[in-house]
Parts: structure tokens; sequence; C-alpha cells
């Protein structure tokens, strides 16, 4: 299956070329099965599948009623958190996408406040009001492919609450405007007639998450001229779509050096390209960014360094840029490992830490358990194969993930802007909602 | 210390440049002596920049007519080498002449204004021989003196030629240098014995490659071997006529020293193993015989080796081993040999206690430390530098071996030292972690170190490029190592590959596959602003250090200077 054929190496490339083609409940699989082997790995590109995946769902999910859609996506993006719950990427993009359908739900209700428009509104849905149950049928037979445990449930749920539709239909455009607001408090979101298409609405809006996601890094990279000045040193670390592009930005007007960290064992490969300018064998990586120029070729003096030499190095550093892997609601990060000695040398040397990460990254977890957020990798690729005897013996470990206290971080820049971290907190209940916090 | 070797050989050419070099200026123009010398030195290769400033002095001497005799001597018998060397002793017997002229007025100029460009000539030669390339010297000799006469043209063209790929060379080579670093990159590590001094004894010869190699390595070993080479040459060493062994050993030895320093920097205990021997040798009467002062040098060099390192290290060991208790984890980084004595002692005690392995690029020290203790049959857990802060948090004590503390109580040990050595102190939890330096007092140094800038060593960047095992393994056919790898091994590694392929995850291998094929950084000689940096070292604050343990006892780090001062004063 794998190295066959070229172009369609499991990952987000092959993913998004099948989503249109492929049933939705195959696509669902699909990516439950990329994020189980980790074929899917970087933030990114797991916030896009999700993000593509949810607008699938969505689209292919024919009901106007808030609360299905809520249990269609938790339902979905439960399985996808249990897949890679180190991925809180896709929890992210799962919760706001259960935003997105709450606020249409609940601006809907406000909406019927003026009921003699959306009356006159809602006359032309009534005939898609009556298609609702064949469209729900089918929606219950994709229901009962998926899991076989969902479906008794979803066959109870699925038929009282579109029968309570149709019946609340021509209830609601008959009724006063008093009894639909006595009636939503009871019911919540739950039995409430859709007065305009939400479906639409929530589909509009994770189109707008998947540009914030395309865009993330530009806007971003908007901030580097306010962080970078004439003839600094910067170190970095890893490769870090988001750092390079910041740098770059930078680099266009101001010249500076740039030390970079190379992160062996995990990630070597892809940083000695992204300094090398070589072409990333990377395939999870969106065409347009291997494309890239590196720093060096708009005459940014970079030096390459193993990720001993940090301690060595700091004393000349003046700002440590960081790319990460998510950022957690306490200020704290999950970034690649040898993130937190280099935060940690940087604090010592009194080196600013300057972190770049789009909101997308940003997790309403607050982590209690850190050690449970670290994920280890191949062991091989501390001990190569030729040292094999040794791994009978001795137990080697490989983590891909630190753990960054929060103290340790000077500055987030996100596209919304640069935050203390202290200030995250704020952030997050911006973006998602309290009940969706534990999805 | 490191600079005090350097320096130490330094005066020597020089002086022996210089000595031979005022006898014919004094002596007044005998045209047939100067050729005779030439002949006799013409076979030792360094005398070189004697030989040239003797020419330049008598050609100064005798004036511009009496430059030909010693000229036509010398073709009859010599290489091209030598005619550069001849046009060399003509321009600067022309350019002493000019001198002469524009002093002229008074009547004893001449002789005092040759004796004077003879020695000027002389000390430059011994400077450009000692940075290493005689023809750096005649390029900058021959840059003023473009035509003379027949042979010039020739010359001048290859001596540009020489110097115009010379300054481009330089030029590149300082895009590759770190611009902090530039105090470092003194010299290119020398490569082959080809051009090493006749002087050097095969056994000094032997061990500057293994030097250079990382086969001997490790502040302690390197010591160690080279006292036992100097002890082999010392042996073999007869002291010539009219000279007595203390005086002339200590500058034969030197030479055996700079060539050593050209191999690779000399550590801070092999500087101060090397200043103890030669005081010793100083200190012998020159009026003992020959072979009563060769035994008492190999019997110092023994007691030598057996006091600062063979018995310093297992009283070291025992009483490092001492703070070593049941259910202890012990982080260590990459591989010092006095740890490992200790792990290994503490183990025979029969204390149970865990071993965590941190090791680092591009030398992989710890493997062979994690090989040897598992060996031994301790529980050792192995991770790169990316894994310290995993490591240490189980960790309750940090165990660090040292390539030298400096007087103000700093550790300089292998690069990344100071990060293990800060996370032990800076837990998250709040609890520090003891941090426990292992160090024989001969690794002790006057010198002070703030950061790891200044005083370091850098390393061939080259190293930093991931290396090819990976490839042999993988047993792809790549293009370059295809023609001299066997059919069987291609063969054998492709069964292995597609059964790894088939139990881990294939894709994953398939990506390694392909980035390992040819490494991005291959050519990164050619991309401009592209810099690697290797450096060997690094400085850990004094703070992060709780305690030295050396022979002398346990002692906190700012007791470094004493200690020094009271072993260096015995």
């Amino acid at each position: 299956m794998p190295a066959t054929s070229g172009p369609l190496t499991p990952g987000l490339a092959s993913f998004l070329k099948t989503l249109k083609t492929n049933p939705i409940d195959t696509s669902i699989d699909n990516l439950i099965s990329l994020l189980k082997r980790r074929q899917i790995r970087h933030s990114r590109s797991c916030a896009t599948a999700t993000a593509y995946l949810l607008r699938g769902v969505i689209s292919a999910s024919r009901t106007n009623d808030a609360s299905k859609l809520i249990e269609r996506v938790q339902h979905v993006g439960r399985r996808l958190m249990a897949a890679q719950p180190r991925e809180m990427v896709v929890g992210n993009i799962v919760r706001r996408v259960l935003g997105l359908i709450r606020d249409e739900a609940e601006d809907d209700r406000e909406g019927d406040f003026n009921l003699s428009e959306a009356g006159s509104e809602s006359q032309p849905q009534t005939p898609r009001g009556l298609d609702d149950p064949t469209d729900a049928l089918s929606g219950r037979h994709d229901g009962s492919d998926r899991g076989a445990s969902r479906q008794p449930f979803s066959a109870l749920t699925a038929a009282p609450i579109s029968m309570f539709s149709l019946l609340s239909h021509p209830e609601a455009e008959n009724s006063l405007p008093g009894t639909p607001i006595s009636a939503s408090p009871s019911g919540r979101l739950l039995g409430h007639a859709p007065t305009k298409d939400i479906r639409a609405e929530v589909l509009d809006g994770i189109s707008e998450i998947i540009d914030e996601l395309t865009q993330v890094d530009d806007q971003i990279a908007a901030y580097a001229l306010d962080h970078i000045h004439s003839n600094e040193i910067i170190l970095t670390h890893t490769s870090s779509t988001t750092v390079q592009k910041f740098l770059l930005k930078a680099a266009a007007k101001r010249k500076f050096t740039v030390i970079h960290a190379e992160s062996y064992p995990n990630n070597h490969e892809a940083t000695h390209a992204t300094v090398s300018g070589a072409n990333p064998h990377d395939d999870e990586l969106l065409s347009t960014e291997s494309f890239q120029k590196p720093l060096i070729a708009l005459g940014i003096t970079v030096i390459l360094i193993p990720d001993s030499a940090v301690f060595a190095l700091m004393s000349r550093v003046n700002k440590v840029i960081l790319g990460t892997h998510s950022v957690l609601a306490n200020g704290g990060l999950v970034a690649a490992a040898g993130t937190r000695v280099i935060a940690r040398a940087a604090k010592v040397h009194q080196t600013p830490v300057v972190v770049v990460s789009g909101v997308y990254k940003l997790s309403p977890v607050y982590p209690f358990d850190f050690d449970s957020l670290i994920e280890y990798g191949d062991a091989s690729k501390v001990i190569e194969y030729e040292d094999g005897d040794l791994v009978d013996q001795i137990d080697v470990q490989n983590p891909l993930y630190d753990y960054v206290p929060a103290e340790l971080i000077d500055l987030y820049i996100t596209n919304l802007g640069g935050h203390a971290p202290s200030y995250l907190y704020r952030i997050v209940s911006d973006h998602y909602r309290k009940e969706d916090i534990s999805v | 210390m490191t600079s005090s070797t350097p320096t130490a050989p330094s005066p020597s050419p020089a002086a022996a440049a210089a000595a031979p070099a005022s006898t014919p200026a004094s002596n007044t123009s005998s045209s047939s002596k100067p050729s005779k010398q030439q002949q006799s030195s013409s076979q030792s290769q360094k005398p070189k920049p004697a030989n040239k400033s003797k020419d330049s002095a008598s050609a100064a001497s005798a004036g511009g007519a009496a430059a030909a005799a010693p000229a036509d001597g010398a073709t009859a018998q010599l290489t091209p080498a030598e005619l550069k060397k001849r046009a060399k002793a003509e321009k600067a017997a022309r350019r002493a002449r000019e001198r002469a002229e524009r002093e002229s007025g008074a009547a004893g100029g001449p002789g005092g204004a040759g004796s004077s460009a003879g020695g000027g000539a002389g000390g430059g030669g011994a400077g450009s021989s000692a940075a290493g390339k005689k023809d750096g010297g005649s390029a900058a000799g021959s840059a003023g003196g473009g035509g003379s006469r027949q042979l010039p043209r020739r010359g001048s063209a290859q001596n540009a030629s020489q110097t115009g790929g010379g300054s481009t060379k330089h030029k590149k080579t300082d895009d590759k240098n770190v611009a902090v670093f530039g105090h470092l990159y003194g010299q290119q590590r020398r490569t082959t014995v080809a051009g090493a001094g006749k002087e050097v004894h095969p056994a000094v010869l032997a061990l500057g490659l293994q030097m250079r190699d990382y086969v001997v390595c490790g502040s302690s070993a390197r010591c160690v071997a080279t006292l036992l080479a100097f002890k082999r040459v010392i042996e073999a060493y007869t002291t010539p006529l009219g000279t007595s062994l203390p005086r002339h050993l200590t500058t034969y030895l030197s030479h055996q020293i700079t060539y050593l320093s050209t191999c690779r920097p000399l550590s801070i205990s092999q500087g101060n193993a090397i200043r103890a021997l030669k005081l010793a040798i100083s200190s012998i009467d020159p009026s003992t015989p020959e072979a009563e002062a060769k035994a008492f040098l190999g019997e110092f060099i023994d007691s030598f080796i057996r006091e600062k390192i063979t018995v310093a290290d297992q009283v070291i060991a025992s009483s490092a081993a001492q703070k070593i208790q049941d259910g202890d984890v012990i982080v260590t980084f990459a591989g010092s040999s006095i740890v490992k004595q200790t792990l290994l002692l503490a183990h025979k005690q029969g204390k149970k206690f865990r071993v965590s392995i941190i090791d680092s690029r591009p030398l992989f020290e710890g493997k062979s430390l994690a090989r040897a203790l598992a060996n031994a049959g301790l529980d050792v857990q192995y991770s790169l530098i990316h894994g310290i802060s995993h490591a240490i948090k189980a960790a309750s004590k940090v165990f660090l071996g040292a390539h030298a503390m400096t007087s103000n109580g700093r550790l300089y040990s292998r690069v990344g030292t100071a990060l293990v050595a800060m996370s032990a102190k800076e837990r998250a939890g709040g609890v520090e972690v003891p941090v426990i330096v292992c160090c024989e007092t001969v690794k002790f140094t006057d010198r002070v170190a703030l950061d790891s800038i200044v005083v370091n060593e850098i390393a061939d960047a080259d190293e930093l490029i991931t290396a090819e095992p990976m490839q042999q393994l993988t047993g792809l056919p790549d293009p370059v190592a295809a023609a001299t790898a066997s059919a069987a091994d291609a063969k054998k590694g492709g069964g292995s590959k597609s059964a790894a392929a088939a139990a881990a995850n294939a894709a994953a291998e398939s990506n390694t596959l392909t980035q390992n094929v040819s490494s991005p950084l291959t050519g990164w000689k050619e991309s401009a602003n592209l810099q690697l940096l290797n450096i060997m070292y690094d400085v850990t604050p004094a703070e992060y250090v709780d305690m030295v343990v050396t022979e002398m006892g346990s002692l906190p780090p700012s007791a470094v200077p004493i200690v020094h001062r009271m072993s260096t004063n015995m």
C-alpha cells in the first residue's frame, strides 16, 4: 500500500484527493487510520484534514437541525480524537466547528424574535422540511454503516427529532411570538425549527477556518518586523513553516543571523532541508511550501548547530523563536523534544523566548498530567541498526515532544497578534465555547 | 594551557632559524661556505627557514654580485622548489641593496642593513613555516619581486596564480567559518602524516592520527597516550654531539608536541603533563650520563601516569561510588571514562541503581559507555540530547566527566554538558538534582572562562553531515556506492529492508529512505551563507556544579584554583 504509488502515499494530499470521491464514512475511517498510523503528523496537516472532513460530514448530513449536527460532529470528533489524543489540533478544530454550529443556532433563535420575517423566510424551506424525513433516513443508513454500536441510538434519536421538527414547523409559523421563546429554553436548541439554512452557514464557517489555516503563517509573518531588528542573532529549533515564514518576512527588510538547532534525531532531515533549501521530501507539507526560498537565498547567514551546542551559543543569541506543536490553555506548550532545554537555556541567559503559533494550535485543554501529552517515537532513530544488539540490553528512549511550562515563554505571536502567556486563556474563551471543552 | 603549549614550540624554530642566520652574517662573505651549508641543510627539512634566511643574509652581505655564486651552485643540484628559493634570495638581496642605497651616506651602512634584512627575512620565514605551508612564504616573498630577470617571468606567473588561488580559497573558507568563532579556526587539522617533520617519532605520528580520528579520545586517555608515546621518544633519543640532554631534549620534544597539536589541539591534561615533563627534563643535571637521565625520565613518566591518572581514577571512583545509593537514578552525559569506572565500581559493590545516559551528535560517545555498562549488567536507559528533560525527571543524581576545570570553578567539558547540568538544577518540580563532577587534578587549569566562545575547539563541520551507514543498511542502490558495494551485501541489505518494512511502518520507512539517500547538506559548502558549526566543548557555570570529586577529596568548584596551585607547586 505505501510506497508503490508515489503521489498517493498516505498523507494529507491523498486524503484530500479522495475526500471528494469517497463516501464520507470511508473518509472518516480513512482519516482515523491515518491519524493512528501517524501518516498525518504536522499540526496543520491534521487541522486541515479535520476541517475538510468535518465540512464533508456536515454537507453530507442533510439536516438543518443544529442539535443533530452537533451530535454528528461530536460523534465524529470523538472518534478522531480517540484515534490520536495527542494531536490536540484535531480536538481544537472539532470544538471550533461545534462552536460554529452553536453560534448559528443561537443567532437563529434570536432571529426568531421578529417572526414575521422569519416566517416568510421559512416559507420556501417548508418543502425542505418535508423532505427531511427521507434525508434523515439516508443519513441514518450512513450511520448504521459506520458503527453497529451507534445504530440503535441514532435510530432512536433520529426518528423523534425529525418527527418533532415536522410538527414544530407549522407550529412555529402559526404561533404567536411568545411561544417559541417559551419553547426554546425548555428544548434548548433541540426541538427548535431551523428558520434559515444553518448548514450553509456552518459550511461557510468551516471554509473560513480552512482559509485561516492556509493563511495563518502569512498572518503571523506580518508581525515579523515588529519583533526582529537588524543584526540580531536569532536561535530557532527544528523545522517549522511558521517560523521559517516569519524569518523570511523579516529577512526581506533586515539583515540578521539565524542559528538553527537541528533537532536530531526526529526532524533533522527536514531541518537540514529547510536550512539548505534542498527540496523537502516531506509529502505532508503542502506543495506551496516546498517552493519556499531558504533564508540563505536572501542573504541571511544561517548557522546550523547540533542541539548540544545550544547552551554554548546562547550567550550570543538575542532572541529565541520557536515553533510549537500545540499550545495549552495555561500558556505552556507541547513542542518538539529539545525545546524545553532551549527555552530553559534562554531563560538562564535572560534571552527572550518568542513562540509563533496559529490560534488553531491553541487548545482549551488544561494539562494536569504533562506526561500524558508526550509521545514517544521510534527508538531506531536513536540507536541505529548496526547497534541493534544494544536495543536488547538497554532501554532506548526517543521522546517526540517536550512540555514547556509557561514561565519559560516571554511572548506568543499568533495570527491575532502578540500576547503574554498569561493572556492566552482569554483567547481560548474567545474561540471555544464552554460546553465544548470536553467534547 | 592550550595556549602555552602552542607558544612553547613556536620560539624554537625561530630560534633555530636565527642562530645559523647570525653566523654567516657575522662572517664576511665567503662564497664556498654558504653553498656547503646549503648542501648539508637541504637534507633536513626543518632548517628550511634557516636556509632561506641564510641565503638572503649571505646575499645581502655579499651584495648583488656575490648572489650569483650560490645560485649557480644551487641550480646544479636542486629542484624547481629550490629555484623558487633562489629567486627569493635574489629578491631579498635586491631589496637589501635598495635599502642600503636608500640608507647610503653612512659608510658602515651595507653591513648593518644586510644583517638586519637577513634577520627580518629569517623571522618571516620561520613565521610562515609555523603557519604550515612554505608556498605561503614564497608567494609573500615574491609578491614584490615581479620582474628581475629571465626566471622571474615564470616565477611571477606561478606566484600570481598561487596567490590568486590562495586568496579565493581563503575567502571561501572564511565564508564557512562562523564569525563569532573566527579566532578558533586557526589551522586545519592535519589530514596526513605527509609534511610532518623528520624528527617526529613514528609513535607520535601514529598517535596524532589516532587523536585526530577520535580513536584516542577523552582528556585522560589522550594524556596517557601522549606520555607513553613520549616515553618511547625518549627511549629512542640520543643526544647529539655538542649539546646536553636537558637542553636539547626539550626542543626535540617540542617538535613532537607541535605535530600533535596540528592533529588536534592539545587538551588541558596533555598540556599539564607536558609541562611537568619539561620541568623534569630541565631539572636533570647536564652532567648526568644519558642512559641514567633517560631512565629517570621513563620512571618519571610512569609515576606521573600512575599518580595523576591511574591511581587518581581509582581514588575518585571509590569515593564517587560512595555517593551512589540503592535506588538511585544516575544521569550522565556522553562517555566519560571516570564516570564509567565509578558506575562499574558501584555496581560491583552490589548497589542497585539505574543509569540514564544522554548522548549527543556527532561523536556518540555514550554508546560505548552504554554498551560497557549493559554488558556489566547494569540497568541502562539511553536517549539523545533532545530527551534531557525526560531523563532528568526521574534522576536522583547527575554524574559528569570533565575535560577541564577552570580556575573560576567552571566545568569545561563535552558540548551539551551544560544543558544537562542546567536541567538538573532547574527541574520543574523545584527539587534540585545534585550534580557531581569526577575530575582528576591534572585536568585543573589556571585559565578562566566565562563563556564557551573564547575558549573552545572547532571540529570539522563535515562530521555533522548525516553518516552514510544508513544507506548500507537500507540496501538501496546508491548511485555512488553501488559500484563499490558487493552484490551479496546488496542482496542481504535488500532482504533486511523488506523485512523491516513489513514489520514497521512502511511509509515512514520509505520516507527516511528517500531522505537518507542524499543528505540535503551534502553540498553545504557550495551554498552561500550556510554555515555549520561543530564545537567540541562548552562551559558549565560553577553554580550548576555541587561537587567536584578529585583524588584529593570532594571539593566545591570554588576550590579548584587552590587545589591547582597546590598540585603544581608540589
